[in-house]
């Protein structure tokens, strides 16, 4: 019989709870019973996930990688969606395969990580994993969804990280593409190329220092020319991407909007179905995106609190499960999972605090949505099944 | 393990403490003043229009720019309906009109356009009801101005508010915006559009302005980029005033040697600011309604039989095809031509010619001979390569592609099998089904003026960007294979036209023209007259095509008008 981790259980259900009062809040009744068919499937992915022998989920991570591989490449010719290709239609349901990526590719990397002792910084040790996270990575870019394929990233940082690469080496495999994301503004190229001169010099060898900043300049010095290449609508889409506050239209007054909401909450809120940001409309995507300003404006700095410590709580006892597991694979998989959703808790929060620019990134657990809801709940199951017993 | 346990846990902590002491920040440090704006959302979105982008003639003559005018703007969500129907009063609109334009926004707290460009008197009306008009603004905004009215109706073109449909092809543009509907200001929109700047401002309970709000900065407009054209103003309106007679008319002039359009008339026209304003229904209508179809660009879309104007090139493809030399005579003119048992009419009775005369004195009847040896094919296919029957690419959208006919041309218009080479004699003139623009015409002679070669015509010689040429888009260089010698035969003729033939009228004294006259018939109404030519003829600079509808002999009517434009244009040169 399996064992389990309560503490997480019980977290899970009141974020879920959470998440269905403040979407009947936000979005009304139509919305809540919506979310209510997804949950018995998102409780059913859990068991599952659970319940099924690790063994069993361990030997299938290469067919369920290449699966998806496949539904993401499907995506691209028969999906539907606002501007992009990001959804196969079923009915009026809809299902992201992206969500799917985010978990398989966890399972395939911590398969593959966990095979070796000890992870190097050389081209023999690094070609494997990054080609792995790549392949997905460069799929969902093509649908384009930069906001979701770049939570991929964190994911396989702190895996490498947790099978023993340096933080420095974790931080130079990296370094292209900062210095790419940068490369769209000298005013942000300039300072990130100083600091990246600063730590290589200390920290490398002559030779090596001047490689890396040799790399670092060519992918800063490509994106100009990448963008210079594309066509003016294409350029306007990428910075939108990379850069969404240069964009005076529509993304400030969103950010905006969500600042008065959260901060006319104050410290109790103006109680829960009270809200009047919310009501008047203001607020896009408020029962998505958005969920978590409608949350701030009712349950004001104390339920916030309370929202905040739950997940800390979830994403704690799920790197505690990767610690105290002996199941390597284990290991790896809680570490990447709960990486995910502390990512994404972290940026959708910050953005809508104004601290990040706004990018389409749900909530986990809360965020109305079937797809997202199912992926985070098969997640929490993948975690519960390795904090259940050694193995 | 455990030091990575510890320091991913650290990290996590970190950020989430990042996440609430910003919560913190916003909920009770600016808490008070943020429940106060969300009291009743008072904040406003104050969209700042970008002045749109000017447009110079080439030598710097201001065409287009933009002015400042009044516009009552209406605020959806603080107003209400006894207001809304005292401004329809007050703008002489109907009510609806003013609530259709507000529905698609109207849970926005931000200023919806209804009426640009009021007048004074109005804004002194709205101002006096202030107290019982709330939600209602006057505001100052850019709007386009064409200070030279019709004149560049044609080749600028003029802008309209934005449809539903291209609203929904480009979501960068808000409602009401206004956008290039054709023209210059179509082709190069996203160019002369610039950036709308925003700034965000709190209001009191009254809806008036507090000040700026301190959160968001504003950002201001960016302007949109100036386009220099390749039009000479002075040509332009030369070519107007000569053409004023005229119902329906076009003027096309071209430097030979870069495709850079001088001039570009088309009429009729009509005056593009009017769109700009509260437009007047009758004025609107008579516009639509007029059968002469002002909006159409006759210059560089409608199609007119090219007439005599068309024989130098079948004398070029007759001497490629060797069936003549410049000096060989056929059976004598007599003033008509028979063949099967129709009647082809010569215009007087030219006796005896050879192929230069025949050009110097547009004889149909040795035309009519060389029509009956070339076949239909031979001669679309000579056509194809001065890029008759396709678009030329000149840089303005609506550009027509005139009529070749070709053997399947004709097999689907008549049935195949039910036509004749007899039609091929009526194609030697330039007349029946061939149709060609008076564009394609310019640079068909630009082609024999500059021994075979052309360039894509363009009207924007460069954009510049705060000062700076940032684009500056050459045109393409097409090259027509063609014998130098009979280039020069038919260059020797078209000289000798303006000398001693059919285009003495376009004779001047300082600059030698070549050219051809046309006169195309158009039963059962007059003749169009037409007129191409290039000067100097020793070494060509600049090419005219003139059409006239419905207007007579070319030799008449056209050719003077291409003699005033060459003067122009070489007076205008030695004055600078």
């Amino acid at each position: 019989m399996k064992r389990l981790d309560f503490t997480l259980i019980v977290t899970l259900i009141l974020l879920l709870t959470i998440g269905l009062l403040a979407i009947y809040s936000s979005a009304g009744i139509r919305y809540l019973l919506r979310q209510l068919i997804f949950l018995p499937v998102g409780i059913a992915g859990l068991l599952i996930a659970f319940l099924a022998p690790r063994r069993f989920i361990y030997g299938l991570a290469d067919i369920l990688y290449a699966l998806t591989l496949i539904l993401l490449i499907a995506v691209l010719f028969v999906g539907t969606g606002p501007g992009a290709r990001r959804w196969f239609g079923i009915g009026s349901f809809t299902f992201q395969p992206s969500e799917l990526a985010k978990i398989t590719t966890v399972l395939m990397l911590a398969k593959y990580l966990g095979y070796r002792r000890e992870i190097r910084f050389n081209f023999k040790s690094l070609a494997g994993p990054i080609l792995l996270v790549l392949a997905p990575i460069l799929l969902i870019l093509a649908e384009p969804d930069l906001s979701t394929a770049l939570i991929f990233l964190p994911a396989f940082a702190a895996m490498l990280y947790w099978q023993g690469l340096r933080p420095l080496y974790i931080l130079l495999l990296f370094m292209p593409l900062f210095s790419f994301a940068a490369g769209f503004s000298l005013y942000l190229w300039v300072p990130f190329f100083i600091i990246l001169a600063v730590i290589v010099f200390i920290r490398l060898r002559l030779f090596r220092a001047i490689l890396a900043l040799g790399v670092g300049s060519v992918f800063g010095l490509l994106s100009p020319v990448v963008l210079s290449m594309l066509k003016d609508y294409q350029r306007a889409r990428i910075i939108g991407f990379f850069a969404p506050w240069f964009d005076p239209h529509g993304m400030g007054w969103n950010a905006i909007q969500s600042q008065i909401a959260i901060g006319s909450g104050r410290i109790l809120g103006k109680g829960y179905l009270r809200g009047t940001q919310k009501r008047l409309g203001f607020l896009p995507n408020r029962h998505t995106d958005f969920i978590f300003s409608a949350i701030a404006e009712e349950f004001g700095l104390l339920g916030c609190l309370v929202l905040l410590s739950l997940f800390a709580l979830l994403i704690y006892r799920i790197l505690r499960t990767a610690y105290q597991t002996r199941d390597q694979n284990g290991a790896l998989i809680c570490i990447g999972l709960g990486t995910m959703i502390g990512y994404q808790t972290f940026v959708n929060i910050a953005m809508l605090l104004g601290l990040l620019p706004i990018t389409g990134i749900p909530l986990p657990f809360i965020s109305y949505g079937g797809s997202s809801l199912f992926a985070s709940m098969v997640m929490l199951g993948l975690v519960l099944n390795v904090a259940s017993k050694p193995e | 393990m455990k030091i990575r346990f510890r320091r991913l846990t650290q990290i996590g902590i970190a950020l989430f403490a990042l996440l609430f002491l910003r919560l913190g920040y916003l909920q009770v440090l600016r808490g008070v003043r943020y429940a106060r704006l969300s009291d009743r959302n008072r904040i406003r979105r104050i969209v700042l229009p970008a002045p749109r982008g000017k447009i110079f003639d080439r030598n710097g003559v201001l065409l287009a720019d933009t002015r400042p005018s009044w516009t009552v703007a209406v605020i959806p969500t603080e107003t209400n309906d006894s207001a809304l129907t005292l401004l329809s009063t007050i703008l002489n609109q109907p009510v609806e009109d003013i609530k259709r334009r507000l529905e698609p926004i109207a849970a926005f707290p931000a200023p919806v356009n209804i009426c640009r460009d009021v007048p004074l008197k109005t804004v002194a009306q709205i101002e006096e009801n202030n107290f019982r008009l709330p939600g209602v603004l006057v505001r100052v905004d850019p709007v386009r101005n064409y200070p030279y009215r019709n004149l560049y109706a044609h080749s600028i073109g003029y802008l309209g508010e934005i449809t539903e449909e291209e609203l929904s092809r480009d979501t960068s543009y808000r409602r009401l915006d206004y956008i290039g509907k054709t023209g210059i200001e179509a082709k190069y929109e996203r160019y002369l559009r610039g950036r709308d700047g925003f700034e965000f401002v709190e209001v009191d309970v009254r809806g008036r302005e507090i000040g700026p709000l301190l959160e968001k900065r504003p950002e201001p407009p960016i302007p949109g980029k100036d386009i220099h054209l390749t039009i000479d103003h002075r040509l332009q309106s030369l070519a107007y005033e000569l053409t004023a007679k005229y119902e329906r008319a076009a003027v096309v002039g071209i430097l030979v040697k870069t495709g850079e359009v001088l001039c570009l008339v088309s009429r009729p026209d009509f005056d593009p600011n009017i769109f700009l304003s509260p437009l007047n229904a009758a004025r609107w209508e008579s516009l639509v309604f007029n059968p002469s179809k002002p909006f159409f660009n006759r210059a560089i879309s409608s199609g007119y039989p090219p007439g005599s104007t068309f024989k130098p090139l079948v004398a070029l493809l007759a001497q490629e095809l060797g069936l003549v030399t410049p000096q060989t005579t056929l059976l004598p003119c007599s003033g008509v031509f028979r063949y099967g048992n129709r009647d082809f009419k010569c215009w007087s009775r030219h006796g005896r010619l050879n192929l230069l005369g025949a050009i110097e004195q547009s004889c149909n009847t040795y035309f009519y001979q060389l029509g009956m040896r070339i076949r239909v094919d031979t001669l679309a296919s000579f056509c194809e390569r001065f890029g008759l029957g396709r678009t030329t690419g000149i840089d303005i959208p609506g550009e027509g592609t005139g009529n070749i006919p070709s053997r399947d041309f004709l097999n689907r218009r008549y049935g195949k099998g039910k036509w004749t080479q007899g039609v091929m004699l009526n194609f030697a003139i330039g007349q029946g089904e061939i149709l060609l623009t008076p564009l394609q015409l310019a640079l068909a002679y630009a082609g024999i003026a500059n021994n075979g070669f052309y360039y894509q015509p363009r009207l924007v010689s460069h954009i510049d960007s705060a000062g700076r040429t940032i684009l500056c888009p050459g045109g393409e260089r097409f090259v027509i294979p063609l014998q130098q010698e009979a280039i020069n035969a038919v260059k020797r003729a078209l000289t000798r036209v303006v000398l001693y033939g059919t285009g003495r009228a376009a004779q001047i004294q300082e600059i030698t023209i070549a050219g051809k006259t046309g006169t195309a018939q158009n039963p059962p109404r007059p003749d169009h007259a037409l007129f191409v030519g290039y000067a100097p003829a020793e070494e060509p600079e600049v090419v005219f095509a003139v059409v006239c509808e419905n207007a007579g002999h070319g030799g008449a009517v056209a050719a003077p008008i291409v003699s005033e434009l060459v003067r122009a244009y070489f007076a205008n040169k030695t004055g600078q």
